[in-house]
């Protein structure tokens, strides 16, 4: 078979059909996917929630969501009514790679139970290290190199404190040391560091206004 | 030409990495772990060989003046397409690779092998050229990514090698993306003498 001559017909007529099967078989595979998707979604956000809660995964709760200028409250009740804590989701724009949205747990008290990065985009083995770097405790020993190849390669893992887990953002500066915070940050991803203690800090302030707020409700209509 | 010849081809030599230099953005930004590289590559292979034969049986009925819109519309679907399964299927995978699988449409190893060889041979042909293409990049990813997480953090998919004493955390960069991607260019040429 002779290829097509290129004529405004044939041209119209071939791209227009490409364009309709490659449509209609995509909207298909969107049929088929939407609904596992959204459940993937739903349940990552379920989970995420017990997660930072320590609760654990089987236990039946139910979850008061409110939104709060971009902030999302969850607020988990246990089965028996008792308060198991406040998950809140926040945002924050200025990461290395874009957005950083974090789930961070907190207690009555205010104090960090726990937290999950549920999106990010940052540099893989670097910032995007920020899932597990601010919940381990710091290895004790430093690694021994000094001078031009510790300024080259880089210092893996260096003394000192970036466990979030189990501080109290109103005891704790939640910023980096550099920046005179009580949080050591990544090795060689500040801007990912202070843009995760950010979001942390952010999520508490959130959190705390909200507690504020339903205070005050509760004492006016009594 | 024969399949065998045409799936070699691709795979050595004409690598589409180390021979071809094609592809590089992937090459060098995905390949900070073995891991990373091999599922780029076989992504890329998937929506390779597809658009390939697609294209292939496609050929006589697109006018010159069109092709390129044409190929492109039938390699976004694809990318698309493999984008909505992942995530709907195979979502840990999805989670590390999700930001690079948009970045296939714009990979022009898959626009090339359709310009330069399924425009041209049927759809059996453009299937081995596809594949052994597609596998060529999934080895030279995989490579790289391999040596640089052995380099810079010490383990080979994920399991832990070397002591931390001897990471060098430039091999994670993008440097160090560009460094052994030379050594191991010349190394593949030196080899194929």
């Amino acid at each position: 078979m002779k290829r097509l001559t290129s004529s405004l017909k044939n041209m119209v007529l071939s791209l227009t059909l490409i364009a309709l099967v490659a449509a209609a078989l995509l909207a298909l595979i969107n049929s088929v996917t939407q609904e596992p998707i959204k459940a993937i979604k739903e349940k990552n956000q379920s989970d995420g929630i017990k997660s930072v809660l320590r609760i654990d995964a089987a236990e039946e709760v139910s979850v008061k969501e409110t939104d709060v200028d971009g902030y999302t409250l969850f607020a988990v009740t246990r089965a028996d009514g008792s308060y198991a804590g406040t998950a809140v989701r926040s945002t924050d724009k200025a990461g290395f790679g874009g957005d950083i949205v974090v789930l961070v747990g907190f207690a009555n008290d205010g104090e960090i139970l726990g937290y999950q990065v549920m999106e990010h985009a940052e540099t893989p083995g670097l910032g995007a290290r920020a899932g597990e770097w601010f919940r381990t405790a710091s290895a004790s020993t430093e690694k021994k190199v000094g001078g031009f190849s510790k300024a080259f390669f880089g210092n893996p893992d260096p003394a000192g404190n970036h466990n979030i887990v189990g501080m109290n953002p109103a005891a704790s500066k939640l910023s980096v040391s550099k920046d005179g915070g009580d949080v050591d940050a990544i090795t060689a991803s500040t801007i990912t560091s202070r843009a995760f203690l950010r979001a942390v800090q952010n999520a508490y302030n959130v959190f705390r206004g909200q507690q504020a707020d339903a205070a005050t409700s509760a004492t006016s209509q009594p | 030409m024969n399949n065998l010849k045409v799936f070699l081809n691709g795979l050595i030599k004409e690598n589409p990495t180390f021979v071809l230099l094609l592809g590089m953005c992937p090459t060098l930004g995905t390949t900070s772990s073995a891991i990373n590289g091999m599922s780029m590559g076989l992504a890329t292979t998937f929506v390779l060989v597809c658009s390939n034969v697609v294209i292939s049986l496609l050929r006589n009925l697109i006018p010159d003046k069109v092709h390129i819109p044409a190929y492109i519309v039938v390699i976004a679907s694809f990318v698309t397409a493999l984008q909505m399964l992942m995530q709907a299927f195979l979502p840990d995978l999805y989670a590390t690779l999700g930001l690079f699988i948009p970045l296939i449409v714009v990979n022009c190893i898959i626009l090339g092998r359709a310009e330069a060889f399924a425009a041209k041979h049927g759809p059996g042909a453009s299937f081995f050229d596809g594949l052994g293409m597609g596998l060529g990049f999934t080895m030279a990813l995989t490579v790289l990514g391999a040596l640089r997480e052995l380099l810079g953090t010490g383990s080979i998919f994920g399991l832990t090698v070397l002591p931390a004493s001897t990471n060098m955390l430039v091999f994670v960069l993008a440097p160090g993306a560009f460094i052994t991607l030379g050594f191991l260019i010349a190394l593949f040429n030196l080899v194929k003498k």
